[in-house]
């Protein structure tokens, strides 16, 4: 058993692709039609091998409302580790992603949080080197 | 109590976004009204913006202006309303805010690519699916992994996985 494969909701499929592969840079891996939808998966290109992230609609409305509680309740969605949370802040930023909370030592690790346009806030972290 | 949104907005504190952030999410749950009939200088007069502060502040958060996320809400809801419920075509196009038929209907088969009549036919069996199914329109949380296996370019995903 390994963990392959994570998920996380948006709220429209295609313009999810879009932010997270040219604003984040993740290289899409599968866009697959499944009945109403797309089966669509993404991996980093720093870790093409690694785990793949899928993009899934926000069809069913109890996850709906589970992802617009936690959006306002300022919880991020999920994680992805960077090298440098303030070049990754400011690569972000100058592409007009909105930030819920700049680069922040929490402990031994930085943090920052963005809104992914698609009805998540994400957080990258930079572990302690 | 405090409300969950201002919670947030008091840890996101300093931040440029944390004066607003509370409601910019308050102005979406208003924007979700079906009806829709509330109008946007009223919601941006809430949020303490201006109606083009409001655009552009939502369309950066949310990706999508107020304006199509409004319509993109009244779609949904009308697509739920045909899968599921049992109210005829002039009863969803009222409850999503149209008050004619004819500009409903015209409305959802330029979004959707079917007329609503079409789609509820085919959709509605679909419908009665449980919502772990592929084939569900409420499908979601992996579910459509299983539908992405049974597909012929799957042999990637089997032998990655």
């Amino acid at each position: 058993m390994k963990i392959a494969l994570n998920s996380i909701m948006v709220d429209d499929q295609g313009k999810a692709l879009a932010f997270y592969t040219n604003m984040l840079g993740f290289v899409k891996q599968h866009d697959i039609p499944v009945g109403e939808y797309r089966w669509i998966t993404v991996v980093s290109p720093e870790a093409p091998d690694g785990a793949a992230l899928s993009l899934e609609p926000n069809a069913n409305p109890a996850g709906k409302t589970f992802q617009e509680a936690l959006f306002a309740q300022g919880i991020p969605a999920t994680a992805f580790e960077v090298a440098d949370v303030d070049a990754e802040h400011r690569r972000l930023k100058a592409k007009g992603v909105v930030f819920t909370r700049d680069p922040v030592q929490a402990g031994p690790a930085k943090i920052a949080v963005f809104a992914d346009t698609c009805g998540n806030l994400i957080q990258i972290y930079q572990p302690p080197r | 109590m405090v409300p969950a949104g201002q919670n947030a907005a008091r840890m996101l504190g300093h931040t440029a976004i944390g004066a607003s952030f509370a409601r910019l999410c308050r102005a979406r749950e208003r924007l979700r009204d079906p009806g829709g009939r509330l109008p946007l200088h009223a919601i941006a007069r809430e949020a303490e913006l201006s109606t083009g502060e409001l655009i552009r502040r939502f369309a950066a958060l949310f990706g999508d202006t107020p304006h199509q996320y409004r319509l993109r809400e009244r779609l949904d809801r009308a697509k739920d309303l045909l899968a599921r419920s049992e109210l005829a075509v002039t009863d969803v196009c009222m409850e999503v805010g149209f008050s004619s038929v004819g500009s409903f209907s015209a409305w959802f088969a330029r979004r959707a690519g079917e007329p609503p009549s079409a789609y509820r036919r085919r959709v509605r069996p679909k419908a009665a699916l449980p919502a772990s199914s592929p084939e569900s329109p409420q499908a979601g949380c992996l579910g459509l992994l299983e539908g992405a296996l049974a597909h012929r370019d799957a042999g990637a995903i089997s032998e990655k996985h």
